[in-house]
């Protein structure tokens, strides 16, 4: 079966690549594609059915009933940002549905203080042959297909 | 899993070299009294898959289980 992985955020895609920050760009915990989100306050949905299995304000992880387990990380270093500007709408341990909204946050105010605001979406753990149909660099909607995650 | 974080910390130059340890999702980020003490291949071979470091402060790329190390550390310290 394959697993679709919606976009958490609208913006464009870009290649993992583009991210600066090594943990992503060399895919050290899972391949994936990366969002870099339209400069527009709103929420950030859940990229797959499944459960909350790790909630900071700035990433999340859902990981789905079989057990696979997609990282959304809202910005570079946003750790730094002690929560600042994001607004949680679950808690963890809570069950989500694709496109429900998990965060609200604004990615122009996280880009005015200093930050890169682009959203690296991940499966965990996985191997970069497993990802079909990679959705082509350009404009995606939340909720629109980012890539299919053959299980 | 305690047993991997016993081997980071050593890694990290033990207890006494650590200053703060939080886990970020994905990796721990760590501020150390002396970098020079934090030895690279420990970490890989403790599961690390990467380490990164600026001046004072090391991040420990080890996964989506990071919270459960930094806890597991913290125990230790």
């Amino acid at each position: 079966m394959t697993l679709r992985v919606a976009s958490p955020v609208a913006g464009r895609v870009v290649p993992l690549t583009d991210v600066p920050d090594p943990v992503f760009s060399q895919a050290m915990v899972g391949p994936g594609v990366a969002v870099e989100p339209d400069r527009v306050a709103g929420d950030v949905v859940s990229p797959v059915d499944g459960t909350i299995v790790t909630l900071h304000p700035h990433a999340f992880v859902v990981a789905t009933e079989d057990g696979a387990a997609v990282l959304v990380h809202l910005g570079i270093d946003t750790v730094q940002r002690k929560g600042e500007g994001f607004t949680l709408h679950v808690v963890k341990g809570e069950a989500v549905r694709a496109g429900q909204p998990v965060v609200t946050w604004d990615p122009a105010e996280v880009e005015a203080a200093g930050f890169a605001p682009i959203c690296p979406v991940v499966a965990l753990d996985a191997t970069p042959d497993v990802l079909l149909d990679q959705a082509a660099p350009g404009p995606v909607s939340a909720g629109d297909a980012l890539f299919s995650w053959q299980r | 899993m305690a047993d991997k974080a016993e081997q980071i910390l050593a890694g990290l130059g033990g207890a006494d070299n650590i200053v703060e340890i939080e886990p970020c999702i994905t990796r721990l980020r760590c501020e150390v009294e002396d970098s020079g003490l934090v030895d690279e291949k420990l970490l890989k071979a403790a599961g690390a898959h990467g380490v990164m470091r600026s001046g004072s402060v090391v991040q420990v790329v080890v996964g989506p289980e990071a919270d459960t190390i930094a806890s597991d550390i913290e125990d230790l310290l």
